[in-house]
Order: C-alpha cells, then structure tokens, then sequence
C-alpha cells in the first residue's frame, strides 16, 4: 500500500505570532543587568573567594593567593560542620512544618469563618506580619526577657513552676525554641493568607457535586482542595525552606548563634568566620555549601516546575 | 451550631496569641517608665505617657536614619517595579531566544541564601567604590526583591488576555501606548502586591544595612534600632516606641492595599 504523499506544507497562519525582534532583548536588559551585577557576579565572586587564602589583609590590599581545596579541607574537615549541618536542616525543617501546619490550618479556619471573624482574623495576621523583622525580633526578647518578661510571668502563674527569672538563650534548646516561635508567628501570617486566597478561588460547585456524591469531609479535602491547592502549596513550601534555611536576622539579635554555638547555623557560621574570623576565604566555602544544599533540596521542585508547563 | 461556636473560639484563641506581642509591644511604649519592669505586668493601658517616644525621638541618628530608609525605600520600590514590571511584560508577551534560561536563572537566584551573598556583595561594592553609599544599598535591594517581583508579575500578566493588547494595536495603539493604557491598568493589583514586597524587604533589612554601611551617619532605622541594645543595657521603653514608630509606616502601607495583597499573591502563584 502506498503511503500517501504528505499534503502540501500547510498555509502559513495568517500573521505570524511575533516578528523577531530585539524589543523583548531590550526590555529585560535592566533586569538582567541589576541581576547580573548584584546577584550574579557576587555568587560567581563567592566560588573564587572560596578557593582563595583570604583574610583581613587581602580585604586592604587586595591581595590573595590561590588555596585550592584549602577551605573546603578546613571546612569540611571541621568539628564544628556535622552539628552546624544537623542544626540547620533540623531547624529549617521545624520552622517549615510548624508554618505550613499552622498556616494550613489557619487558612482552612478562615474559610469557614463567619464574615466578622474572618476579618478580625486577617487583621490580626496583617499586624503581625506587617511588623518589621527587626522590631519583631526585639519585642520577642522584651516578652521573654528574664525578671520582666510577660511571657515567663504567664508560665509562672499557669503553673509551670517559677519561671520569672528564666533566660531562654542560656540553653541551645530553649533559645532555639525562642527563635522557633518567634520565626514560626512572622511567617504563619503569608501562608495562612496566600492559601487562604487559594482556597477561596475553588469554585463552590466542585464541592456542591461532592456533597450530592455524599462525600466525607476527609474525602472532599483530598480530592479536591489539596489537588486544587497543589501550586500554592508548591510555592508556598519552596519560599518557606528558602527563607527558613536562611534566616540570619532573628538568630543574630536573640542569640547571636550562642550558647556555645548551640544555634549557630550554616547562615550564622558563614557570618561570625568571616566578619569575626576575618577568614573570608572559609566564610566563602561555608556559603558554597549552603547553596549547593539548598540547590539540591529545591532541585526536585524546580525541575517538576520546569517540566509541567511548556509555557514556561 | 456547636460546630460553629467552636470554630469561633479556635479563632478568637489565635488572634490573641498572634496579636498579642504586637498589643504588648504598643501597650508598653505608651508606659511611664517606672511601670515597665515590673515583674507582676499590666495588661491594660492605665497611665499613658509619650514620655518613651520622646526618649526615642532624641536620641541621635533618628532623623538622618529615618531620612536614609526613606529616601532607600522610595528608590527600591520604583526602581524594582519598572525593572520587574519590562521584565516581566517581556517574559509573557514574546517568545525569544533565552527566554527558558532568564527564568530557570531568576528562579535559581531566588535560592541563593542571602547570607551568603554579603561577603562577595560586600567586596564587589568595596571595589566599585559604593561601599557607604545609599546608592549601593538601593541597588543591593532591587536585585534581592527582583526575582520574586518578576516571578510574581509574570503570573500576573499570563492572566491578563493578550486580545486585549492586539485590539488596542489595531485600532492603531504603539506598542508604548499598549503598556501604559491596556497593560498597567490591569496589572496594577500585582504592582500593589510586589511594591509591598519590596518596600518590607528594603524598610527592615538588618544585614546589608549593617555591612554596607559602615559609617554611622549612613545607617538605616533598623541598624539604629538595634543600637538601642548595648553592652551596659537595654533602654526599653526607648527601644519598644522607636520600634512602635518603626512599624507605623508598614502597618499603614499593608491597611492601605491589604486588600490587593492578598489577591496579587495569588495570582502570582496559581498562574505561575
């Protein structure tokens, strides 16, 4: 049997989409340029000085030597990386659960809120959120300040025992539970809205339907909403283990990494190595494995993104 | 109803725990100052005193600080807006060589912690000769918040129709009178939404601000802010009303277009 000859090349679509042209190029010149520059050359910049012996004298004379693998040796071969490691994917993944938990829930609350409430509710969410990071952080250590702290007088009086001269930064484990919550009440209010917002652009009839089926709540909430809610979630998780990896801030002013080093993490450690070290060659080293981390954790998302629509 | 009342009561549980700190925050800067420490607290404003916002107010580097994050905060916002606002109109309206890359690189630079940026950040501006310089920090922000602004608005404008664009272009519209007239109407919900974004990120960045800033008339409120806390001692009612101060003009800018915050993000995100 023949095959049939393939028709004629088919008719050129009346207009083509877009003619070349350089309008587009020119368009994301400034954008590329500010990234490029600010964003682009300093990570370039931060893998050099990372193979480089630099220290407080090349910062004044500009003067380096080649180091080779030297930072990542000292690095990778110090005491100090396996527990600043732990602490940090441990920590990151605390505050992460703790956020999307309560952030969920909160938006689910929302949802079935009478209007009044509703309100009340996202004011409340708005001041908190819209509080500085820096103010927010001090406020924290003035509710938990020992002798004064609001926070110890009301543990006190709910019997927990006497709690009112109680230093929360003097144990790793309660200044990071400090940190925690401080951390967790700032970034609870972006989740809770943005899923929120999600959940009330379900259309009403997906669970209308669901109802006549005589579906349970459990059964409506997996196969719709969370389906439905996949690509906020999606986001909402990926922002949270970007910013929650590396929250530096609230850390640096409640403890500054201390006690003894009990929450120091990569972010901290980058830091007090090169500006208190004045090594920044293993600052530097320090920071390539923190984003080399992150990249490998995030990699999984990004590619599925990159995938899933051709329209990227 | 049982059903109802109990969610009512799980709500009103969480606005106090959430809106606590903040309540205790703006309670103790109106308190006379013999009422601060006390070890048995105070819940309701008895005597009121705005003798702490002028403790705040004298001390020095408030007005040229407020000066610095104002004018850094202004710059920031319109800057990242018309750089992510091109961007973004570039990224959804033509299809071109590059195109894919650009966005896996701004997705990727969004991954950067940025605490690793402050050592090469700090030297390159060192070398370039904008350490100290309002300048520098102003360009250090709008590259932090661009990849998040240009993700954002790019959801935002792959929901807007192009027709509408083409409709306007055959009734004889340039291609600038598109993006004023057509384009920036629609996608101003998104503008709001990112320009919040940038404003937070540029009114409370501690870090940079701390690096870059070496010189202390340079500094900006949040580095000021945590002056308050020294070696020898906290002044806290100074520090709970400069802090009190310092959030007043977030809280207003969020009243103002909370309503559109909310809307822009998602959009942002679905679409995205």
């Amino acid at each position: 049997m023949l095959v049939k000859a393939p028709p004629e090349a088919p008719p050129r679509p009346a207009t083509p989409r877009r003619r070349r042209s350089l309008l587009p190029y020119g368009l994301l010149l400034p954008a590329a340029v500010l990234l490029g520059l600010v964003l682009g050359y300093p990570l370039v910049r931060l893998v050099v000085i990372s193979t480089q012996r630099y220290g407080l004298r090349s910062l004044f004379t500009g003067t380096t030597s080649f180091a080779g693998w030297d930072n990542y040796a000292a690095v990778l071969g110090d005491d100090q990386l396996l527990p600043v490691l732990a602490r940090s994917v441990g920590f990151c993944a605390a505050l992460v659960l703790g956020t999307l938990v309560i952030g969920f829930g909160v938006a689910l609350l929302l949802q079935r809120l009478g209007r009044g409430m509703r309100t009340t509710v996202t004011l409340c969410l708005i001041a908190a959120w819209a509080l500085p990071n820096v103010a927010s952080t001090l406020v924290w250590q003035w509710l938990f300040q020992p002798g004064y702290g609001v926070v110890n007088w009301l543990l006190t009086q709910v019997g927990f025992g006497d709690l009112t001269q109680h230093d929360w930064t003097t144990s790793p484990a309660s200044a990071f539970t400090l940190v925690w919550l401080l951390v967790v009440w700032q970034s609870v209010p972006f989740v809770a809205l943005t899923l929120y917002a999600g959940l009330s652009q379900i259309p009403r009839s997906y669970y209308e339907a669901a109802a006549l089926d005589g579906a349970g709540p459990w059964r409506v909430h997996r196969t719709i909403t969370v389906p439905f809610l996949q690509p906020i979630l999606g986001l909402v998780t990926i922002l949270s283990v970007i910013w929650d990896f590396t929250v530096f801030n609230q850390i640096w002013i409640l403890t500054q990494g201390g006690p003894n080093d009990g929450t120091t993490t990569l972010g901290i450690w980058t830091f007090t190595r090169a500006f208190s070290g004045n090594n920044f060659g293993q600052g530097a080293a320090i920071a390539v494995v923190s984003v080399a981390l992150l990249v490998g954790m995030t990699a999984v998302y990004v590619r599925r993104l990159v995938r899933s629509g051709e329209d990227l | 109803m049982m059903r109802r009342a109990g969610r009512n009561v799980a709500a009103a549980f969480f606005c106090l725990v959430w809106i606590f700190p903040v309540y205790w925050m703006v309670l103790t800067a109106f308190k006379p100052a013999g009422k601060i420490l006390q070890p048995t607290p105070q819940f309701l404003p008895v005597d009121v005193t705005l003798d702490n916002f002028a403790d705040a107010l004298a001390k020095p580097g408030f007005v040229p600080d407020l000066v610095n994050s104002a004018v850094v905060v202004v710059a920031v916002v319109a800057l990242s807006i018309v750089v992510a606002f091109l961007a973004a109109t570039a990224l959804t309206r033509f299809r071109f060589f590059g195109r894919r890359s650009f966005l896996i690189g701004v997705l990727v630079l969004q991954m950067v912690p940025v605490p690793a940026l402050v050592i090469p950040l700090f030297l390159g501006l060192k070398s370039a000769h904008l350490l100290d310089t309002l300048f520098g920090l102003i360009l250090t922000y709008v590259a932090l918040v661009l990849p998040f602004t240009i993700w954002t608005l790019r959801g935002f404008l792959h929901g807007i129709p192009v027709e509408l664009e083409e409709a306007a272009m055959v009734d004889g519209a340039t291609r600038g009178r598109v993006m004023r007239s057509v384009l920036l109407p629609l996608v101003l919900p998104g503008l709001i939404a990112t320009s919040v974004f940038a404003f937070i990120t540029a009114w409370n960045d501690f870090l940079f601000a701390y690096v870059i800033m070496k010189d202390s008339s340079g500094y900006t409120l949040p580095v000021w802010l945590v002056s308050f806390s020294t070696s020898t001692g906290t002044d806290y009612g100074g520090l709970i009303a400069a802090s009190t101060l310092f959030a007043l003009p977030v809280v207003v800018f969020f009243a103002l277009v909370q309503r559109h915050l909310v809307e822009g993000m998602t959009a942002g995100a679905v679409k995205g």
